[in-house]
């Protein structure tokens, strides 16, 4: 035979680290670097949180604080939406779930190469690091031009931020991309080359199908932000007109001339597009596998759920140009980008029938990872059929840059994803640290996110006002009616609740460490290979001396005739029954 | 069982919020019914469907719910009930595109007769030009803007000598009139929006955009323009108006405007002392002059005609005289002193941009900047120190 | 779903693909993680070039001034005659012979000759670093005719822009590949992969003749156009 042999991870030898450093600081472990993706996240995500508020407070009680002046405003919306969008949930999903969960579920001892895996963690948390110091006294301040950074006012002095913000923000966003990158070349050369024995693709849990294809969107979409970000810092340190026509702002004629501000647009959704499936699709896979394990049953047409991934990832490179339906783009484009976002449509239906369609005589347990999976559910369909408004260029018209826009994407990809992080970590909390997540506090905790966020989301749809104001009322203007004004106020108000119930949360993440339940190793009673490990918290390596083999897909919950209603996938064919 | 009931109460609030919610759509005033049309039908067709997920949701998670004794029944799939949700997901989501694209075939396709106005946008106002009697734009140049050619427009091309140029934020339409809107920008992103017309277009800077509506209803209030494309920090402010008139009256107020020929002619020079020359030459270069104004009209900020040695209402409701040390403190810190009716919305310079030679000529500036009718009797103190220019 | 592995048939053509992706452990059978690793980088680091090169042909159609002429830009006056792209030619030169002595690494590698292996890379790291240096010329050769990112003297700023962001990427790529084969062939001399195939010197050499292939593509957009 022409082809060499690959031995098995059985015969590569394992480095245990010794040091409580290599252990848990320049760890190699995916487990580890998991963790520390994760801490690193959440802390990102309520800096986030805080400046959420601020915005809120402003919109609610404008005039009230005069300490949150324009500048703040801006950019606090600027900081919100990039480290949500990026260093909260891109990093998340991949970051966390992707290192937590590639190896364990595929039977591998850990990723491929496990040095590359520890260096990206730690250049991720110098693009966070880098981040924040947009906010380092006696600068000017992060930048404020949105988290879209739209030249040419990203650039120019009327936008807050306009040089060191700017500047520390696509700095930080370079150096996050050759995180990513580090990371996602790991997830998807495991996810091809190191499955274990018996683990065939059409047998991968989707959480997996979700995380590989969301790596792969993000290799092939992040290029078009790095090349973008190198671009627009020539254009702003050496002036160079890349996406900068001849300007006069202010009363000042700008040194620049020929560049295309829709050159930058183009590129930036050439990313920014697939970035909204870096997000879901993960969460999509993560859903999958909460409902049919804690609703005893399989997923509903898992063939279809894998195909449905392939081809949303497939066409969510060429439905960019709907983010720039009125932005001066050729409109022949509409017809096009239009069509494309609609059948994009399809699959995404699919997918929302199939998880409707597995709680079909299932039988299910309301556990706080179910109650978030259902909250997915349902707040997904709301966010994913506004996107239909959104999708089709004329009815875009009148809604984009409304409020409509900007529920229609906290739905869509902001509570969403969040719903399915908070159902993940609830349901792989007890397999990281042995103990199980308090319910009580956990209860609280989803009924009030849930509810609470629904709250401020549903109702913002019909805000027909336009998004990213500082103030509404001014002169003569009739645009904020009183009740807006009153939806506005209790939108605030039910912000800050939502958000102090974010700390329940890290409360009990803190507590439970040391006094939770014991967990055992498989309390949902799961089948898929994570929950088949021989200790709990798996060992470094995983699996001890030998890998895991893989006899059957993912979702044989509830298979008639047998006694329990669960098998796990290394249960061999002939030995059940 | 509670999370059956809390999706059936979100399904019923969500439905009934979408019919009797005290926040709909403003009253339509153009020709884009059309776009309403297809608004509606996106709406009914993603409600029906909100509202099937929803029940079957309620009813799975009320009647599935766990049981020790139950059993899940084992399904993995079922190509039939798959193969039947996609096709009628597909026509749903055909139903609501075709009607879509045929609407947006008219929206980029401006009829022959339509009129074409053009709207400039800057930091942080709109200005609008029409082609005047030749029926033809002058053509400009982002060099050949200043202060008293905010369009940049070109001197020697005569088709611009009949331009109307407008710059004071309002602009009247005649009802029943197709537009063609040409968009321009000469600084950032902007977008001309009036809800009440629907239709809405990002302008470019460097490039021409546009698009086209009728107006179709008079309203005593003019219609307010919303700027609806994040350009800066008073991205906020950048409100202006539109005034639908009948023919007669659209006409009669065209009339008054000024053309670009007549602005050129009117131009009179303001004599200065050497230092307030140079104040006023800072304060064009600086952009000063983009939020406040030397003719008493209140812009984002205040006017500075009549304005030196006068008491000022301050947002907290204090009171300060404007003498070189409120000058001083609303160029380095202008947030900490915000007069009433204004919001905090000017960038703070420091000595880099604005040195204190620069405020000195400033304030030289602000001390002759007084209403015409007075000038004859306070003449400028003579400027001693004044540097030659 | 949940069948069990086939039984072993053979196949031939597409369906060997199927075969392998529907297949347990590895998808690309006989392929070591590194070179799928390199592989998947290398599909990556093609959308950054296509991009880079997107955005030059957008900004060249969008400036408003003329674009300056290549062929009198890169032009060598040799013996009092303009002869033009003269060391263009001889740098695509240089960089495509660099490539066949790669291919000769590689090849020998596979045959387990070490001392051959590590000489060709040596060699094609040397043809790399004569590239790095006649670019380094042409920079300073334009910089000293006027040439800044931001202006130059003969048209359209964009020139300036795209010619010293492109090519300085393409640049650091080959800078980088340089100090990459460099280190592998020491590692390879001091004996760190003689348990292997030798696979890895092929892994160097997908990267490097990815640089190649890529200044091909900049070769024709931006000297030949």
């Amino acid at each position: 035979m022409a082809q060499a042999e690959i031995p098995y991870q059985e015969a590569i030898p394992l480095h245990d680290p010794h040091t409580w450093i290599t252990k848990y600081w320049f760890s190699q472990d995916h487990k580890v670097i998991a963790v520390q993706y994760g801490i690193t996240a959440i802390a990102v995500g309520l800096v986030a949180l805080v400046l959420s508020w601020i915005m809120r407070t402003q919109i609610g009680f404008p005039g009230l604080f005069d300490w949150i002046d324009p500048e703040l405003y801006y950019q606090s919306v600027t900081m919100h939406g990039m480290i949500m969008v990026i260093y909260l949930l891109t990093a998340f999903l991949l970051g966390s779930f992707g290192n937590y969960l590639v190896p364990l579920m595929l039977g591998a001892r850990d990723m491929v190469f496990p040095f590359v895996n520890m260096i990206s963690y730690h250049v991720y948390l110098a693009s966070v690091i880098i981040l924040m110091l947009g906010y380092v006294p006696g600068m000017e301040g992060p930048t404020g031009a949105g988290w879209t950074l739209y030249p040419p006012q990203a650039i120019l002095t009327g936008t807050p931020g306009a040089d060191w913000g700017i500047l520390t923000m696509l700095a930080s966003l370079a150096v996050f991309i050759v995180a990513f990158t580090m990371g996602g070349l790991n997830y998807i050369t495991t996810i091809l080359q190191a499955r274990t024995r018996g683990m065939t693709m059409m047998r991968m849990p989707l959480s997996i199908w979700g995380i590989g294809m969301a790596t792969v969107l993000g290799l092939l979409a992040f290029p078009a932000l790095f090349v973008s970000a190198i671009m627009m810092t020539l254009d702003n340190v050496l002036g160079t007109s890349f996406f900068m026509p001849a300007i006069n702002s202010l009363e000042i004629g700008e040194d620049y001339a020929g560049g295309s501000p829709l050159l930058f647009q183009h590129l930036f959704w050439f990313f920014g597009h697939p970035e909204v499936y870096i997000v879901a699709l993960p969460a999509f896979g993560v859903v999958s596998d909460l409902i049919s394990v804690h609703a005893r049953k399989n997923i509903f047409g898992y063939r279809l759920m894998v195909w449905a991934i392939v081809a949303i990832g497939g066409l969510s490179f060429i439905v960019w140009a709907h983010h720039m339906y009125v932005a001066g783009m050729h409109p022949y484009f509409g017809f096009f980008f239009a069509t494309t976002t609609l059948i994009i449509a399809v699959p995404t239906a699919i997918k929302v029938y199939n998880w409707t369609l597995t709680l079909w005589r299932a039988n299910i347990r309301f556990t706080v990872p179910m109650l978030f999976a259902i909250a997915f559910v349902i707040t997904f369909v709301v966010g994913g059929l506004t996107g239909l408004f959104l999708g089709n260029v004329i009815v875009d018209v009148p809604l984009s840059d409304t409020y409509f826009v900007v529920a229609h994407f906290h739905m869509v990809m902001g509570v969403a994803p969040i719903l399915v992080i908070f159902g993940g970590i609830y349901h792989w909390y007890p397999k990281i640290t042995g103990r199980m997540l308090n319910d009580t506090i956990g209860l609280w905790h989803f009924w009030i996110t849930f509810i609470g966020t629904y709250a401020i989301y549903f109702p913002m749809h019909f805000l027909a006002i336009p998004r990213r104001y500082y103030q509404y009322d001014i002169g003569e203007s009739t645009i904020l009616t009183p009740s807006m004004e009153i939806l506005n106020v209790s939108i605030t108000l039910t912000a800050y609740v939502v958000g102090i119930a974010q700390f329940l949360f890290i409360y009990n993440l803190i507590v439970s460490y040391r006094k939770g339940r014991e967990a055992g190793d498989n309390p949902w009673e799961a089948n898929s290979l994570e929950w088949c490990t021989p200790q709990t918290p798996p060992v470094h390596g995983n699996w001890g001396e030998r890998l895991p083999t893989v006899h059957r897909w993912a979702y044989d919950y509830s298979v008639p005739g047998q006694e329990r209603d669960f098998i796990p996938q290394d249960v061999p064919r002939e030995a059940q029954a | 069982m509670a999370v059956a009931i809390v999706l059936l109460i979100i399904v019923i609030v969500s439905v009934l919020l979408s019919f009797f919610s005290p926040w709909q759509f403003t009253e339509i005033a153009s020709n884009w019914g059309h776009i309403d049309n297809t608004v509606i039908l996106t709406f009914w067709i993603c409600g029906i469907v909100f509202a099937l997920i929803g029940v079957f949701m309620v009813y799975t998670t009320w009647k599935f719910r766990y049981r020790k004794e139950a059993r899940a029944d084992y399904e993995p799939e079922n190509p039939r009930l798959e193969w039947w949700l996609t096709v009628v997901t597909t026509i749903g989501v055909v139903a609501m595109l075709a009607p879509g694209l045929i609407v947006w075939n008219d929206f980029v396709n401006a009829p022959d007769d339509a009129q074409e106005v053009e709207v400039l946008s800057r930091q942080w106002q709109w200005a609008f030009r029409f082609p005047g009697e030749d029926g033809k734009f002058g053509t400009v140049h982002v060099d050949n803007i200043t202060l008293d050619n905010p369009f940049g427009m070109n001197k020697s091309d005569p088709n611009g000598d009949d331009d109307v140029l407008i710059t004071d934020n309002t602009v009247h339409l005649a009802v029943d009139q197709p537009y063609k809107i040409w968009l321009r920008s000469n600084d950032v992103l902007h977008d001309f929006w009036v809800p009440e017309f629907r239709a809405k277009m990002d302008s470019v800077p460097g490039m021409v955009t546009y698009f086209w509506f009728t107006p179709t209803r008079i309203q005593e209030k003019p219609y307010e323009v919303l700027c609806a494309e994040l350009c800066g920090q008073n991205h906020f402010q950048m409100r202006g108006w539109v005034k639908v008139d009948t023919r007669e009256d659209f006409d009669g107020w065209l009339a008054g405007q000024q053309t670009w020929a007549q602005m050129q002619a009117g131009v009179v020079p303001k004599s200065y002392s050497p230092l307030a020359r140079r104040g006023r030459e800072f304060a064009e270069s600086t952009g000063c002059l983009v939020c406040h104004s030397l003719d008493g009209k209140a812009m984002i900020g205040p006017t500075w005609l009549d304005l030196w040695g006068t008491e000022r209402t301050l947002a907290d409701g204090s009171t300060v005289m404007v003498d070189e040390a409120y000058v001083v403190e609303s160029i380095r810190d202008p947030n900490s002193q915000v007069v009433e009716g204004f919001a905090p919305a000017m960038l703070a310079y420091d000595e880099s941009t604005v040195s204190d030679a620069d405020i000195e000529a400033l304030v030289a500036l602000l001390k002759e900047e007084v209403s015409a009718d007075e000038s004859g009797a306070t003449a400028p103190e003579a400027p001693a120190e004044a540097p030659t220019p | 779903m949940a069948q069990a592995a086939q039984a072993e048939t053979e196949v031939t053509g597409l369906a060997t693909i199927a075969k392998d992706w529907s297949s347990d452990v590895t998808t690309f059978k006989g392929v070591p993680w590194g070179k799928a690793m390199m592989w998947i980088f290398l599909l990556s680091d093609t959308f950054i070039f296509s991009i880079f090169l997107t955005a030059y042909m957008t900004v060249r159609t969008t400036t408003a001034e003329a674009w300056p002429n290549a062929s009198e830009v890169f032009s060598l006056t040799m013996f009092g005659v303009p002869v033009p792209l003269l060391l263009i030619a001889i740098m695509t030169f240089d960089l495509i012979t660099s490539s066949g002595t790669m291919a000769l690494a590689v090849n020998y590698g596979y045959r387990r000759d070490k001392r051959r292996a590590v000489r060709f890379m040596y060699l094609t790291a040397f043809f790399g670093a004569v590239f790095v240096g006649m670019q380094a010329f042409e920079w300073t050769k334009l910089i000293s005719e006027g040439v800044r990112p931001f202006e130059n003297p003969w048209g359209a700023p964009q020139f300036g822009s795209c010619f010293f962001m492109i090519t300085g990427f393409h640049g650091l790529h080959v800078s980088a590949g340089v100090a990459y084969l460099i280190i592998i062939a020491r590692r390879i001399s001091k004996g760190r992969y003689d348990n292997t195939n030798f696979e890895i010197v092929e892994i160097t050499g997908l990267y490097w003749h990815f640089v190649d292939l890529v200044w091909v593509f900049i070769f024709a957009f931006f000297y030949l156009w």
